[in-house]
């Protein structure tokens, strides 16, 4: 039992980062963006790439190019075809695929993992809980509360806040809609990108790895409500303890399929998930 | 007039063309059938179908466990159960889903072919996992590749011809008027739902009988029938040649998949890059998003009008 | 003497005169293909380097099955009718494979492959006719993999590792199921007992909850893995202090950069080299092929799969000149699968893995002098045979448990009530 709650908290907090930045595309542009999880991956390869040269701060650039892969991936891909839903989707699948494919001929089908600046093995109970997973949970934590702080005080995010609930009259009082959608998802590539060095930090990843996270993400934010960064949080957490569950308990191979089950269930029965916004 | 002529030109080219080329143009036959079913949901009734390859999935795997058991039906029975299977998941589906509208019905039927992945994954030990099914070589469509070349024409042939009767019939104008303005259809009293769904079933019996017939066609079944890039391929067949018409994704069908498996192939080969051919794909997928969502061949007839 | 050769090439040229095409297949994203091409590219290059095959040049063809039964059939086929491959060489993955071997029954192209489920071969036995065109020459027989695995097990017992309880992670595909049905009874009449049997998928990378379930459970961890990476799992295995031995068959594990891949933290992990694919100079030959293939790659071959490869293009080659001596047609597959099966029990072919000879079902000859999987163990950087005994290079080293480090719980402590505040401040 035990063992479930702390594997479960620690990849609830990467599901966290994953999650919040996806919730927050929807919210905001009602963007549903199938190349999330690709901010994941390339900037784990990235900083795996660059750990040769540059040690522990590759992950700086890591993150930092990522962050303008996502403003690439909004300026040139998305915002043309924004209003049209289905485009939307079928050319951020593509791109998703796209990438995967380049991984794949780059690096080969070889799972990479980032080297852990910590090492050691911490007993909860008899829990055997290794260091560089307690790492994952301080740094989840403080990126979250980074931001919270984002949003709640700075300008930007404040524009963020407004628009997501009301484009059109945040357009009137003079802000400059576009510019909020860039950033948002330039926040929301670079929050997923952290997710990714962290996750290869404990894991590995590999060109596949992309759409699985997707599928998690997407299994989160819509138990937690299309759109809701806070349904999102909590959802990431019961995703990860039902992830760890069901590995423990039954087969890791349920685990996948239960959160895809999830999914469906959810946008049949109560479509606006759980924490449900307009 | 150039119906007789391509007929003619597909008749012969067994004769002239190498030997792999008429393989491929047999398989092209059958994503024929991919595509078209398809736009029968997405061009016709207007219902954006992210999961169609579940329909060519379950085809395709119902005939094969069917096959490898120990029923000793033959080859057309077992496809053509194949194919109600899947006119029975379509029903299940559709009636679930359809009420769904935009990006929910698209979310939920993107992520169904994942789940059925998954679940081959899990009972790998019936349906073969990530590494499929092999058939045995007296379970193909014919003994010869010319023969089995003939076979595939014949039953793209037959459903094209049957999907273009359905269209032009009473039932396909009650589609399309759902398609142009669901609630106007609804005001003069066609039941939505019910057409929809009918919909639904059809294009789901026409890819599952598709799935079975590939299935036998290259005797080996295997995940790629559900996974997302043969979606995406279908996606843009159709988007390519212009929802809606039929001649459309037929021409959109052949150039995509014969660029994909023949062009692309072998200009990876040739320029010796390690990549897959795949890549050319995506790209071109996002090339025509960007450039014209509504098909080039429609646009390419407009521009020479 | 040396005018000989010349002659009989002389005498066949004129027919045959120009370019053999070999066709190698097999998953190109992995070590697994670019080892087998690496591997054939350099045969071909000594062999055309001294005239060729019966003064013919081998010009190799490179096909991928991207792990995919559909590609691999369709690429298959390219070789043996587009390109007009004499003979393929490579393969992987057995339920690839099996798909596979209806393309080479249907255009009758000989198939020097992998993949190791016996229904294969079985297939050789049962269809001869039609499928008597493989052989299997890079790996052994899956049911020869517990064999193999047993002997393993009872090394390390009567090394002194205390070892009754068994937890496997294996691939879920074809080839682990045959494994485990002769395993599975293998096990208990040896007097283990499995107390786990798991399966993971393609890109699995989170090991956790089975290291964990195993770390109460059993005492030795057996991974069966050849489609999926050992990296991950030996990496979450150290990092997580798991303390019990890694004993098994990882495919990962025979790469010469696995030390540096998983950080030096494969430090004792035990595995048996599949086929007898270990870089360690054991024969001549072998010497000849290592040092060979460092010079023209710049490092030692990256997986099993290059030494078998190797070894398929000569053994191509000695049967063909074997057909041509006789005066058939050494191009005909239905000829050629007559001169392979001359190599027996008691007329093997010598390659780099020791001696090669075709059962009647046209598998490997496992045994002592055949080719048969050594169990080899990292250690330092190196790997190391240390079974059996008439190969080791090096002793067993026994990996002591590792001992608790408590203290740290303040950490955790800390950790919580840093969780506790963050989500207080979220509501």
């Amino acid at each position: 039992m035990l063992e479930i709650l702390i594997y479960g908290i620690i990849i609830g907090s990467i599901w966290t980062l994953v999650s919040s930045g996806f919730s927050l595309v929807f919210g905001v542009a009602r963007i549903l963006n199938f190349a999330h999880g690709t901010f994941f991956v390339l900037c784990a390869y990235i900083a795996i790439l660059l750990f040769p040269y540059l040690g522990y701060l590759s992950v700086i650039p890591a993150v930092i190019f990522t962050g303008l892969f996502g403003w690439i991936v909004y300026r040139f891909l998305v915002s043309p075809v924004r209003d049209y839903e289905v485009m939307v989707i079928l050319i951020t699948l593509a791109l998703a695929l796209l990438v995967e494919e380049i991984l794949l001929a780059v690096f080969k089908d070889v799972s990479k993992s980032f080297p852990s600046p910590v090492s050691g093995v911490v007993f909860v109970a008899g829990v055997p809980v290794p260091m560089n997973r307690l790492l994952i949970l301080g740094v989840a934590i403080a990126v979250t509360i980074c931001l919270e702080y984002f949003m709640s005080r700075t300008k930007m995010g404040k524009f963020i806040t407004a628009t997501s609930q009301d484009p059109e009259a945040s357009m009137l009082v003079g802000i400059d809609v576009e510019r909020v959608y860039s950033v948002t998802m330039v926040v929301s590539a670079m929050l997923a990108g952290i997710a990714g060095i962290l996750y290869a930090q404990i894991y590995s990843v590999n060109p596949a790895t992309s759409l699985r996270v997707l599928i998690y993400a997407f299994a989160i934010v819509i138990l937690g409500g299309l759109g809701s960064v806070r349904g999102s949080i909590v959802a990431s957490y019961i995703i990860g303890f039902i992830q760890v569950a069901i590995s423990m308990l039954f087969d890791p191979r349920w685990a996948e399929i239960a959160a895809l089950l999830t999914i469906i269930a959810v946008l049949i029965v109560r479509p606006k998930g759980l924490f449900g916004v307009e | 007039m150039w119906w007789i002529i391509a007929l003619a030109v597909l008749a012969i080219i067994p004769f002239v063309s190498p030997p792999s080329l008429v393989y491929l143009l047999g398989l092209t036959f059958i994503f024929v059938v991919f595509v078209v079913s398809w736009d029968l949901i997405a061009g016709y009734a207007g219902q954006i179908n992210l999961g169609h390859t579940v329909f060519i999935g379950i085809g395709a795997y119902t005939t094969a466990l069917l096959q490898t058991g120990k029923i000793g039906l033959p080859i057309w029975a077992t496809i053509l159960i194949g194919g109600l299977t899947a006119t029975a998941f379509g029903f299940l589906i559709g009636a679930i889903c359809l009420r769904l509208r935009g990006y929910y019905l698209a979310l939920v039927t993107a992520i169904l072919p994942l789940i059925c992945i998954q679940i081959l994954n899990v009972y790998s030990e019936i349906f073969g996992g990530y590494e499929g099914i092999p058939l045995g070589l007296d379970k193909a469509l014919a003994k010869d590749p010319i023969a089995e070349y003939y076979i595939a024409l014949a039953f793209m042939l037959a459903c094209i011809v049957a999907i273009t009767l359905l269209i032009r019939s009473p039932l396909g104008i009650k589609l399309k008027a759902i398609r142009e303005d669901e609630e106007l259809a609804e005001a003069i009293g066609i039941d939505v739902v019910r057409y929809k769904l009918i919909a639904f079933c059809l294009s789901a019996f026409f890819a599952g009988l598709a799935g079975g017939v590939m299935a036998h066609y290259r005797i080996t079944v295997g995940p790629d029938l559900f996974d997302v890039p043969l979606m995406l391929t279908i996606i843009l067949a159709a988007v390519i040649g212009g929802l809606g018409t039929i001649y459309g994704p037929i021409i959109g069908a052949f150039t995509i998949y014969l660029a994909k498996t023949y062009v692309f192939a072998r200009i990876v080969q040739m320029l010796s890059l390690n990549v897959s051919d795949e890549i050319f794909l995506y790209i071109l997928l996002i090339v025509v998003i960007l450039k014209c969502p509504e098909g080039i061949f429609p646009k390419l007839r407009r521009l020479i009008a | 003497m040396r005018l000989l050769p010349v002659l009989l090439i002389l005498a066949i040229a004129p027919v045959n005169a120009g370019v053999i095409k070999i066709g190698v297949i097999g998953p190109m994203e992995t070590k697994y293909g670019t080892a087998m091409v690496n591997a054939v590219k350099l045969a071909a290059e000594e062999i055309n380097r001294k005239g060729g095959i019966l003064g013919n040049k081998i010009e190799v063809v490179v096909a991928d099955t991207k792990l995919d039964a559909n590609t691999a059939t369709s690429e298959f086929r390219r070789l043996a009718v587009d390109e007009g491959c004499k003979v393929i060489i490579g393969g992987f993955s057995s339920g690839v494979a099996l798909a596979m071997m209806n393309v080479m029954a249907e255009t009758k192209v000989l198939w020097l492959g992998d993949a190791s489920s016996p229904r294969l071969t079985d297939l050789v036995s049962k269809d001869y006719d039609h499928y008597k065109y493989y052989f299997r020459v890079l790996t052994m027989n899956a049911s020869t993999f517990p064999l193999d695995m047993i002997d393993m097990l009872d090394f390390l017992r009567s090394e002194g590792m205390k070892i009754k309880r068994v937890a496997i992670i294996r691939d879920n595909a074809l080839w682990t199921e045959d494994v485990m049905k002769k395993f599975r009874p293998l096990l208990e009449k040896h007097g283990y007992e499995i107390v786990m049997d798991e399966k993971v998928g393609r890109g699995q990378s989170d090991f956790s909850s089975f290291l964990l379930k195993a770390k109460e459970r059993a005492d030795v961890i057996v991974p069966i893995l050849a489609h999926v990476s050992g990296v991950p799992l030996i990496k979450q295995w150290a990092d997580m202090g798991i303390g019990i031995p890694i004993a098994g068959h990882d495919l990962a594990a025979i790469d010469p950069d696995y030390w540096n891949a998983t950080d030096g933290k494969c430090l004792g992990e035990i595995y048996i080299a599949d086929g007898g694919a270990v870089p360690s100079p054991i024969n001549d030959k072998m010497k000849h092929f290592l040092e060979a293939y460092k010079a023209k790659y710049g490092h030692l071959p990256e997986a099993f799969s290059a030494y078998g490869c190797y070894d398929a293009v000569y053994l191509y080659k000695k049967a063909v000149e074997m057909a041509a001596k006789a005066g058939k047609d050494p191009f005909d597959p239905d000829v050629l699968v007559k001169y392979l099966e001359k190599f027996n029990r008691s007329h093997p072919f010598e390659g780099v893995r020791g001696k090669i000879a075709f059962t009647k079902n046209h598998d490997l000859v496992w045994g002592d002098g055949f080719i048969r999987n050594w169990v080899c163990q990292w250690q330092d950087g190196r790997q190391v045979v240390v079974y059996p005994k008439y190969m080791a290079t090096g002793k067993l080293m026994i990996p002591h448990q590792k001992k608790k480090t408590p203290g740290f719980e303040l950490v955790t402590a800390l950790a919580g009530l840093l969780l506790a505040t963050a989500v207080r401040r979220k509501s």
